[in-house]
């Protein structure tokens, strides 16, 4: 391995990238304005709140009825619902069936008396959209940790939780928090992608990757130059993206930002070498586009991000531990949301590693291939 | 051995049922400008590819500067493709430099470098301005730069003058005269007859073999032709009955 050829190779990716004003700006402004719909839509105003059906509980002498009675209160301050009491169980999902309320959130007591505390918390909704479900889930849970912040050590109490993020108990988070990191990802992986492709697949056809390869330079270097090229632009994105969350959207980041960069690095390393290794499979840059949604889509749906991988079909389950995504979207939100550090993704980020490893040896496979 | 820069023998290649290389033999002395004339798809851009080690052959040997072609002799090698093989975004400076540090150049090499092509292919004034803006000459004389810059004892310059005027074409093949002062080999492919006067020899190529080697006069002189196109045809149609 020659560092200099290596270094040659990764200061002529940011210097092309440097004259390249458009793709420069495109690398920020795409996610920006992506981002601050996403926060219009998620966000937690500007919208009809979402109406939500309760059953106020039978008023008890002994007490069941307190913890219950606080969660629908906590419930009622979460912005972005509006909160209606049903009857009975029975009427409520009535009403949920006929579209006259979005969801049903009903809460059961455990224990007896003046010691009793939260219990199950069922969500009940037609199932149709995401959007409806989503947020109302996250007003319940966020609820839920409210009360187990008052009544008892948080971590006993089932409350809702969105795939393996539990919410901390003293936190507000707003719905943007549980699509930042989803974001950084998609973004990140996106952008990796499509420029390294188009520009290997242009390598290909201007001739200077022949240029390349007729010189001493070896497949492993050029690998390691695309991939040192391109680390500094994922980070400024990914700075970007996590500072507009942040700053704008009031996104929280519990976890070491640092771990952020590293998860995200992890993956842009593998998604390099998996860019320039699709780039031979296409002729033009149009077929390299055509790449994208096939490999970007399955990865975005079955992350994590729209349905919980535990309530997907289970062979999608499978799929879904197979690709590179799910991994750094889990470590992220872990890092994000439930501040966890190194140790605690640590099987995330051996996921990743694994997966940058494959992709090195393919690159490497089908650089080797194209000489003597 | 030292006076035979590239020796073929017997070469074949074929990409699924068209066969590029067909029993092409040829030696190409040090120092000379050997000129592959010959049709297009008659395998003289394999032949260089081939040389350049970015291929791998079927049948035959062949050695280069005295080893098998690949990663050990490309240090000593410059290969010019048929397309101006450039980054369009940067500069040709910046072309310049980053071809020159694959080869293993210094910074400060590289900077001697870029001023000496510059000065000697007269493109001073485009050097620092991005390759898309120049014109298709600037640009060739750009791609001979980078291939130049090294240093390579043998250029391997494919369809050089493709898409140039006249007058390039003439600065072009003047350079490849001074470079041959300095003793770097040449082999260059075209398929414009009237080139081949400014070769020391010519090898006439098609379908896959070379059909005779010699200077443009004993090309001219053993086929009765006035004209080296017309030596090609009468070779190539002799071959072919």
């Amino acid at each position: 391995m020659n560092r200099e050829r290596t270094w040659a190779l990764a200061l002529r990716i940011i210097r092309t990238f440097r004259h390249d004003r458009r793709t420069l700006g495109l690398i920020v402004i795409v996610p920006l304005v992506v981002m601050a719909l996403i926060g219009y839509m998620v966000g937690d105003s500007g919208k009809e709140p979402l109406r939500v059906g309760v059953v106020p509980p039978a008023l008890t002498p002994g007490g069941e009825a307190a913890p219950v009675l606080a969660f629908q209160d906590q419930l009622r301050r979460r912005p972005g619902i509006r909160v209606t009491d049903v009857t009975s169980e029975a009427m409520g999902r009535a009403r949920v069936a006929e579209g006259s309320l979005d969801g049903l959130v009903l809460a059961e007591p455990i224990g007896v008396g003046p010691t009793a505390s939260l219990g199950r918390i069922t969500l009940v909704t037609p199932g149709l959209d995401v959007q409806v479900e989503t947020p109302i889930a996250l007003a319940a849970a966020t609820a839920a940790a409210e009360v187990r912040g008052l009544h008892v050590t948080p971590g006993d109490l089932p409350g809702i939780t969105v795939d393996r993020v539990s919410l901390p108990a003293n936190r507000r988070p707003s719905t943007i928090s549980y699509a930042a990191p989803a974001m950084i990802t998609v973004f990140g992986f996106l952008f990796t992608f499509m420029i390294t492709s188009v520009s290997f697949l242009r390598e290909r056809s201007s001739g200077t990757l022949e240029r390349l390869l007729a010189s001493p330079i070896r497949a492993r270097e050029i690998l390691a130059g695309y991939m040192v090229g391109f680390v500094p632009f994922a980070s400024i994105q990914a700075l970007i993206v996590l500072a507009y969350a942040t700053l704008i959207l009031h996104a929280q980041i519990a976890g070491p930002v640092w771990l952020v960069f590293a998860v995200l690095i992890l993956l842009v390393l593998g998604v390099v070498n998996l860019g320039i290794a699709l780039s031979f499979e296409a002729r033009t840059e149009l077929q390299v586009i055509q790449f994208i949604p096939l490999v970007l889509l399955p990865q975005v749906f079955l992350c994590g991000l729209f349905w919980p991988i535990r309530t997907l079909w289970p062979p999608l389950q499978w799929i879904s531990k197979l690709l590179p995504m799910t991994y750094a979207v889990r470590a992220l939100r872990e890092v994000m949301l439930a501040g966890a550090g190194l140790i605690d993704i640590a099987p995330e980020l051996a996921a990743l590693a694994v997966f940058a490893l494959a992709m090195i040896v393919l690159g490497t496979a089908v650089l080797r291939r194209l000489r003597v | 051995m030292a006076d035979i820069a590239i020796d073929a023998h017997g070469l074949g290649k074929s990409f699924g049922t068209v066969r590029a290389l067909d029993g092409f033999t040829l030696s190409v002395r040090t120092g000379e400008v050997l000129g592959l004339i010959g049709p297009n798809g008659a395998g003289k851009s394999t032949f260089i590819r081939t040389v350049a080690g970015l291929l791998a052959l079927d049948r035959g040997t062949v050695t280069v500067l005295g080893q098998p072609p690949g990663r050990g002799v490309a240090n000593r090698i410059g290969y010019m493709t048929q397309s101006a093989a450039l980054y369009d975004d940067l500069s040709v400076r910046e072309n310049l430099s980053f071809f020159g540090r694959i080869y293993g150049l210094g910074r400060s090499t590289v900077r001697e470098r870029t001023q000496r092509l510059s000065d000697l292919l007269r493109i001073d004034d485009e050097v620092d301005r991005p390759v898309h803006e120049l014109s298709g000459g600037q640009r060739q004389l750009a791609n001979l730069a980078c291939a130049m810059v090294h240093d390579p004892r043998l250029l391997l310059l494919d369809e050089p003058t493709v898409g140039i005027d006249p007058e390039l074409r003439h600065r072009l093949w003047d350079e490849f005269a001074a470079l041959q002062g300095t003793g770097t080999t040449i082999l260059v492919t075209t398929h414009v007859m009237d080139e081949a006067d400014r070769c020391d020899r010519v090898a006439f190529v098609a379908d896959g073999r070379v059909l005779d080697v010699g200077t443009a006069d004993e090309l001219r002189r053993r086929t009765g032709a006035d004209t080296v196109e017309e030596a090609f045809l009468t070779l190539r149609g002799g071959a072919g009955s």
